[in-house]
């Protein structure tokens, strides 16, 4: 029973992490608020859809495909709609607000324009969903996979991070914009790279969503908003962070729902992520930053 | 002057022709709304793929019945985003600015209940399809009817009976914090203590739910004889997907809203095999000879089986609508005579009118069984026997 609830809150978790990652990388690197996150993740899942359906190419090798969409994606947006306006002072001087206008926008043409190009039809399909007994526990082995790939990738961001030139570049942007102009850092090289694997990584999610749910044109927004809560538990722009906050919201809402009822998930989610908001408005792993 | 006077007449008899052609071809205007974008727009294709398959038919036939006179059918139709309120609005517009002849419903109870007042308002009669609730009951008889049998009252009554003759001692229920499914459980529950049959889980989940693991892993320690998953279309299929993945195999399981879908089935094939769900219309229903024909027809067009509630309900209003036409023509004060008072034959066999409910159409259930749903209750109505696992 516990083991079995233990898998579904990993599962969940890890996929939640996954798309808050590229959510607060966009975040610490641009100061923009992708609330069109969600769709990217969305576009994935259509990718991953109709590469099964149409050309029985498997989600694992579709995701290969996936990643460089949204990545291309994330680039139109870069120089079509935010380049030129992140030159004006006026634009940057309110950032989060006006680039939350932006994507809101994004957010309603994507969602529509796919309502209207592949229907609103919710789809799904069944990709290896014969069951596996892991410890006392049945899972299908689609979880595992997703399970699998979701952490492998998580693992693989922090190392990033960690040990690579690019990766370290990176965090240095997010944590001292200035600076790291200074010491030399094409900032609008590092900017489109950290929009781009953001997307990317939202794009490998949504593949991995497919695997497990039905998916439709507005699957994203409920997505977004996760992302956003897990954002805020971890820390705005930090990446570990988001890993852990993302864990976190796995096992809330599966124990949480286990212990209490269904109907409470909202309100136990939100009393979180109010209380992190009151009491550490930083986020559980986040250091108090030093606005510039 | 003889000249003069030919051409005059010539000209004239020309013109009377040439008014006249025009005027039998003169299409007849059918206004709807439909939520195209927003977050009922999964729902729509199955109502509009039903309007259109039945106006592409009429025109095929040489257009709609005016009172004796054949004119083709044309649409005018607007998204709601989903909003009633917005659809209120569409209606306004529809009757007081494009001046439609007819109108087809909204998807939606809310929706119809907000355009309900407008065609009370611009005393317009409009077939209504897609909306099931028990306060229809509440509305003012006049300019709205619905041809839905499937009202939660109705259904608490008839599925502890459907359960108790599979001899379902105890069952375990989940309901999606909607409107229509709590208004369901309601009903559901007295009609289950009325017929002795223990409730030995209950729990309501809201909409948005993610995973049910914790759910249905507790239902199933309490091992019940049924499983009653009060659902709405999303959260159906997570828990259809889940409770498979879990082992969770009650010997009878009744899923609410979702089954009857064209996605659902096409997500899982024959596991969908002894599924339960609400819904008054099966193409194998020999009685209604219309039912197999309609079936046929969309599938050759779209490719896909029909929608068993929202499809068969809206083809339904566009047949019955298409019979009061022919009789009565485009007089709305006729029309509504007609409507509220005639019995029609439909794809869902004769309907007639109580106030604004159906009179005649049973409460029924329909069973998936290998790629078809098939009426298993009443055992008056029935296609096939239940099949229990």
């Amino acid at each position: 029973m516990s083991t079995q609830l233990l898998i579904a809150a990993l599962v969940a978790g890890s996929v939640y992490a996954l798309i808050a990652l590229g959510l607060n990388l966009i975040y610490g690197t641009m100061r923009l608020l992708n609330v069109a996150h969600g769709e990217v993740v969305m576009i994935g899942a259509y990718v991953a859809y109709w590469a099964l359906s149409l050309l029985s190419v498997g989600p694992l090798v579709s995701a290969l495909a996936a990643m460089p969409l949204a990545a291309a994606l994330g680039a139109i947006i870069y120089f079509g709609l935010f380049r030129k306006a992140m030159q004006s002072s006026e634009f940057m001087e309110r950032i989060e607000g006006n680039s939350l206008l932006v994507f809101f926008g994004v957010s309603i043409i994507l969602q529509n324009a796919t309502s209207l190009l592949f229907t609103p039809n919710q789809r799904g399909y069944r990709y290896q969903d014969e069951i596996v007994h892991v410890i006392g526990a049945v899972v299908p082995v689609n979880k595992l996979i997703v399970l699998a790939i979701a952490a492998a990738v998580c693992i693989a961001a922090v190392l990033f991070f960690r040990l690579s030139t690019l990766g370290l570049a990176i965090k240095a942007l997010i944590q001292q914009r200035e600076a790291a102009a200074l010491v030399g850092i094409p900032l609008t090289r590092i900017e489109l790279t950290s929009l781009c694997l953001g997307f990317a990584i939202a794009g490998l999610a949504g593949v991995l969503v497919s695997m497990t749910e039905e998916i439709s044109p507005f699957m994203g927004f409920p997505l977004t908003v996760t992302a956003f809560v897990v954002v805020i538990l971890g820390g705005l722009g930090n990446v570990l962070g988001s890993l852990i906050g993302g864990l976190l919201l796995g096992v809330l809402e599966t124990f949480g729902v286990a212990l209490t009822a269904p109907s409470y998930r909202s309100i136990m989610i939100y009393s979180v992520f109010i209380a992190v908001l009151l009491l550490r408005p930083q986020g559980l792993l986040g250091a108090q930053r030093a606005r510039t | 002057m003889t000249k003069q006077l030919t051409t005059i007449a010539m000209a004239l008899g020309l013109a009377a022709i040439g008014f006249g052609g025009a005027q039998a071809a003169d299409p007849v205007r059918i206004g709807f709304s439909l939520p195209i974008t927003g977050i009922f727009a999964p729902a729509a294709p199955s109502q509009q793929k039903a309007y259109e398959l039945w106006r592409d038919q009429v025109n095929a036939k040489g257009g709609l019945d005016v009172a004796g006179t054949k004119r083709p059918v044309e649409f005018v139709s607007y998204d709601d985003q989903s909003d009633p309120g917005q659809a209120a609005k569409i209606y306004e517009k529809l009757i007081a600015q494009d001046k439609v002849d007819l109108l087809l419903g909204p998807w939606g109870t809310p929706h119809h209940f907000a355009v309900a007042g407008v065609l009370e308002r611009f005393k317009f009669p409009m077939v209504g399809d897609t909306a099931a609730s028990v306060q229809l009951r509440d509305l003012k008889p006049g300019y709205i009817w619905f041809p839905t049998s499937a009202l939660p009252d109705e259904q608490g009554k008839q599925l502890p009976l459907l359960l108790k003759s599979l001899n379902v001692k105890t069952v375990a229920i989940t309901t999606a914090q909607h409107p229509f499914a709590l208004e369901n459980k309601k009903f559901i529950v007295e009609g289950l203590k009325a017929n002795g049959i223990d409730i030995v889980s209950n729990a309501d989940y809201p909409l948005d739910i993610r995973d049910m693991t914790a759910l249905i892993s507790s239902m199933k320690q309490a091992n019940p004889d049924a499983e009653l998953s009060l659902s709405m279309t999303g959260d159906s299929v997570l828990y259809t997907r889940q409770s498979m993945e879990l082992g969770f195999k009650p010997r009878v399981q009744f899923v609410l809203v979702g089954p009857a879908a064209t996605f659902f089935t096409g997500i899982f094939g024959d596991k969908a095999n002894g599924l339960l769900t609400m819904g008054h219309w099966s193409p194998s229903q020999k009685k209604w000879p219309k039912a197999k024909a309609f079936f046929d027809a969309y599938v050759a067009k779209y490719k896909e089986p029909p929608d068993y509630l929202d499809s068969a309900l809206s083809f339904e209003a566009c047949e019955i609508t298409e019979q009061a036409v022919a009789k009565a023509g485009l007089d709305h004060e006729k029309l509504r005579q007609v409507i509220s008072t005639d019995t029609f034959d439909t794809i869902d066999g004769p309907v007639k009118f109580n106030g604004v409910v159906n009179a005649t159409t049973p409460t029924m259930f329909l069973q998936y069984q290998n790629g078809v749903f098939e009426i298993v209750w009443p055992k008056s109505e029935a296609t096939a026997s239940v099949i229990t696992k």
